[in-house]
């Protein structure tokens, strides 16, 4: 009678799933060629936060995120992949450790990748200090991993965004693919209102978070390299890309990135909205660009948008 | 004697209403210029119309408001208005409330306070508001011609013209009815619009009803109350929209209805070009529908499933979509919306065979109430379309069979019908509350507030199916009260109502087929899924509607 997801062929089940509507788990098993990941500590192992009980919250045996090795395209690849549907994906002191570990894991083979699913509004408060801690090894095993050559890929799509500690891991990895549901940024909406009032920034005004905040605005700051559609398809061809794209890294690229963010801030350091940014960087109706299909919007982004190679 | 008698005669008026009328006007021409006053002077117009102890309609409606003319009346002076009378359908901004504790109204007489639900309550509890009584809108605009006419009624339109010609634009809402009952028994007509024009896009309300225009500076608050998200529909809504669809829908052959503004009825629509399609229901169901233009039901418009919709008001940012869908909307020489809640309710009344929407507590015997002990939102409508119509004459399929269903025995040219009110939603809901009670939390608030009736949104008794995730229940096919009953538990799932059904009794309505199961209707329910809706975000429905349908920011994601 309806045709089922359950029976559709895995070819078009890809091309047909939402990344951002997906689970953790499904994302990992789209995103990869199918049946070849393996999950390192899996719910069954039931590594559980040690502080969510105090507060009578409800835990997950997987402590909210995926990790694991597979394969992409026939090559080996690590994989990480937050459940953003669980405390907002947020970072706690189990699900950091797992991310710490395939870092490090991938720092000691050299050779094999890592793809970062982030879906998190940041650090978990009741876990405060740990997931604080959480935060800092991440960003150090990151940082050391490249330094030992693997190439870290973020892939940002989910519901929660990519926010708070999350979004300083983001500016850590090598190269980063978005979509127009992914959001980017250290505060989160709430908390810039909160902080600094609604006249500096009003969180309702979606309209306002998704252009100061949105996927399209970073891939044109050259924030993030890669614009994406909303597809797991997509996605998997973006990560594809990216590391195909990604080159060496050292203190050359270091300063690269800082001449570049440098020249970013005396660029657009007095504009007031991301469309006074657009339109200084001379795109034409700018107020347009929220429209824009992804695929209109991957046209302007490679004729405008910059990303630097040399960067990062 | 006789000749006495003929002198007392020719002494008596008839025509005090309409000298005091004409006082007023009068008094209120000193400030204006034509017809026209200005914003500033807009507290001593209403000084110098309204008297002590007036019926006053501050226009208050569902959607939108005639926000500068609700403070202007917050602002008069005390000595000259005082103890006010309120009588208007929509109890919505905080201004509609402080006028009672600053004392310039007394008494109120409403139908709908949904934003202001808590601090109504948290007044009436406090005695700072003497209730007449909550309403549903038909009611109240009856009550507007009987006894609760206005003297005088305050107004929200777009645009006025020199004359006093008012356009509306598409939230018409409940102006016609406000302007009706007062312009002609002797009240003053006033109107805040937004723009004086040399021409009105069309003419709402004629001028020679109209006394006082006020322009505003900013244009009159409105909400967009009927958007529904389709990210935020869940796996379980999507369940009891199939359950609906399948076991409702489809059997008695609903085309005429009205849909509630739960993200269930919103699963509905949005699985009508998938679901439905794929069980060949297009035109066999919802064709016709009285409803306000919700986005989520774009996919199915665009689909080619809905002939007909007439709204009670109209929905941000859908004007140029409704405007390019004529065939399917009301629309004036303008082109844009005709919205009227009077004509819709006694639509929704009269003319539909099913209304389907959700609520939060429903008892034992079926009753359902919105209303918590901490807040009072009002009926709106609800109890208009979810109400058997008792003098409804004419037949129609899905009204013969359930009147056959509920009264088998009697010769079916004696029976009457029966209207479909289905009430939907999942047996836990926001936060986890549980949607199945013993006790209504309506009737313990009657209690502390000494109110003569419980505000009850729907009585059990008109009630002819629950439909949750556990099934659907059709209480037409019960025979007792006992039945009722256990088919209510029957559907209620983990609730405590729930677990004290009788298994046996329950298990014998599935057998007659009372309670239907998913199974029972051939729905898997690991088959809801997210990919079933037609459209999962509001820029889908941007996308179905070919970039008409303009979605106010707060419901943006890109």
């Amino acid at each position: 009678m309806t045709a089922l997801l359950r029976h559709v062929a895995p070819a078009e089940r890809i091309s047909s799933t939402s990344f951002s509507e997906a689970s953790a788990r499904t994302r990992v098993e789209l995103l990869l060629d199918p049946g070849s990941f393996v999950e390192f500590i899996g719910p069954e192992k039931r590594e559980i936060s040690p502080h969510l009980r105090i507060f009578d919250l409800p835990e997950q045996f997987d402590d909210g995120i995926v990790v694991g090795h597979g394969r992409l395209d026939g090559s080996p690849v690590f994989i990480a992949a937050q459940e953003g549907r669980f405390m907002g994906g947020a970072f706690g002191e189990v699900h950091g450790a797992k991310l710490t570990g395939l870092l490090r894991a991938a720092r000691q083979i050299r050779s094999t990748p890592v793809l970062v699913l982030f879906d998190t509004g940041g650090v978990r408060l009741q876990e405060a200090n740990a997931g604080e801690l959480a935060i800092a090894e991440i960003m150090r095993a990151l940082m050391e991993a490249r330094t030992a050559g693997v190439k870290v890929i973020g892939l940002i799509g989910g519901r929660s965004g990519c926010y708070g500690g999350g979004g300083l891991i983001a500016g850590c990895c090598s190269a980063l693919a978005v979509s127009e549901p992914g959001r980017i940024a250290v505060s989160g909406p709430e908390v810039i209102e909160t902080n600094r009032g609604v006249e500096e920034f009003d969180s309702r005004d979606r309209a306002l978070v998704w252009r100061t905040m949105g996927g399209k605005h970073r891939r044109l700051l050259g924030a993030a390299d890669v614009f994406t559609d909303d597809t797991m398809q997509d996605f998997r061809e973006a990560a594809l890309d990216l590391l195909g794209l990604v080159g060496t890294f050292g203190l050359d690229k270091l300063k690269a990135e800082q001449m570049r963010l440098g020249d970013r801030l005396r660029r657009f350091g007095a504009c007031e909205d991301a469309v006074d940014i657009w339109t200084a960087d001379g795109i034409a109706h700018a107020e347009t660009v929220p429209e824009l299909s992804a695929d209109q919007f991957i046209a302007l982004a490679n004729r405008i948008g910059r990303t630097s190679r040399d960067a990062r | 004697m006789l000749m006495s008698t003929n002198a007392e005669k020719s002494t008596t008026t008839w025509q005090h209403h309409r000298e005091a009328r004409d006082s007023r006007l009068e008094a209120g021409a000193r400030l204006a210029r034509g017809k026209t006053v200005e914003a500033r002077d807009a507290t001593r117009l209403l000084e110098a119309v309204i008297r002590p102890g007036d019926r006053v309609c501050l226009e208050g409606d569902n959607q939108k408001q005639a926000d500068l003319l609700s403070r202007a009346l917050l602002a008069v002076d005390l000595s000259k208005v005082n103890d006010l009378h309120m009588v208007q359908s929509g109890v919505v901004l905080p201004e509609h409330l402080d006028l009672f504790d600053r004392g310039v109204a007394r008494k109120l007489d409403y139908a709908y306070s949904g934003p202001q639900s808590a601090r109504i309550a948290h007044m009436l509890f406090g005695g700072k508001i003497e209730l007449g009584a909550v309403h549903t809108y038909l009611e109240l605009f009856a009550r507007y011609f009987i006894d609760l006419t206005p003297h005088v009624a305050l107004i929200a339109a777009v645009s006025a013209d020199r004359e006093g010609n008012l356009y509306t634009g598409p939230n018409t809402e409940d102006t016609p009815t406000v302007v009706e009952a007062t312009a002609f028994k002797d009240g003053v007509l006033i109107a805040q619009v937004n723009e004086i024009v040399d021409q009105v896009p069309r003419v709402d309300i004629p001028a020679d009803r109209v006394h006082f225009v006020v322009k505003a500076d900013k244009p009159f608050f409105v909400e967009p109350l009927f958007t529904r998200d389709p990210a935020a529909i869940t796996e379980g809504q999507i369940l009891t929209a199939m359950l609906a669809i399948k076991g409702i829908y489809a059997p008695y052959g609903v085309r005429r209805l009205n849909h509630g503004i739960g993200f269930s009825t919103a699963a509905i629509e949005l699985l009508l070009p998938t679901f439905g399609d794929r069980l060949g229901l297009k035109g066999r169901i919802a064709t016709h529908f009285a409803l306000n233009p919700h986005p989520a039901l774009i996919p199915a418009i665009e689909s080619g499933w809905v002939q007909q919709i007439h709204s009670f008001g109209s929905e941000v940012g859908m004007e140029e979509y409704i405007r390019a869908r004529s065939d399917v909307y009301f629309t004036g020489p303008d082109g844009s919306l005709r919205s009227n809640r009077a004509f819709c309710q006694t639509a929704g009344l009269y003319a539909c065979d099913m209304f389907i929407g959700s609520t939060l507590q429903i008892d034992l015997q079926g009753n359902s109430s919105t209303v918590t002990t901490s807040r009072i939102a009002g009926f709106g409508g609800a109890p208009n379309m979810g109400a058997d119509a008792r003098g409804r004459r004419h037949p129609s399929e899905p009204w013969l069979k359930a009147g056959g269903e509920a009264d088998p025995d009697s010769p079916a040219l004696l029976r009457r019908g029966r209207k479909l009110v289905v009430q939907i939603g999942e047996t836990f809901g926001d936060r986890n509350v549980p949607l199945f009670v013993e006790k209504l939390d309506a009737i313990e608030l009657a209690e502390k507030l000494n109110l003569e009736l419980a505000p009850i949104m729907i009585y059990g008794d008109d009630v002819t199916h629950i439909v949750t995730e556990e099934g659907v229940a059709n209480l037409l096919l019960c025979r007792n009260a006992g039945e009722r009953e256990q088919a209510i538990r029957g559907v209620a799932g983990y609730t405590e109502v729930g677990r004290g059904r009788d298994r046996n009794m329950v298990e014998r309505l599935r057998q007659r087929g009372v309670i239907r199961r998913p199974e029972d209707l051939g729905i898997n329910p690991l088959d809801a899924d997210r990919s079933m809706l037609a459209a999962r975000s509001i820029k889908d429905l941007v996308r179905w509607s070919g970039g008409l349908y303009a979605p106010p920011s707060k419901f943006r994601n890109w």
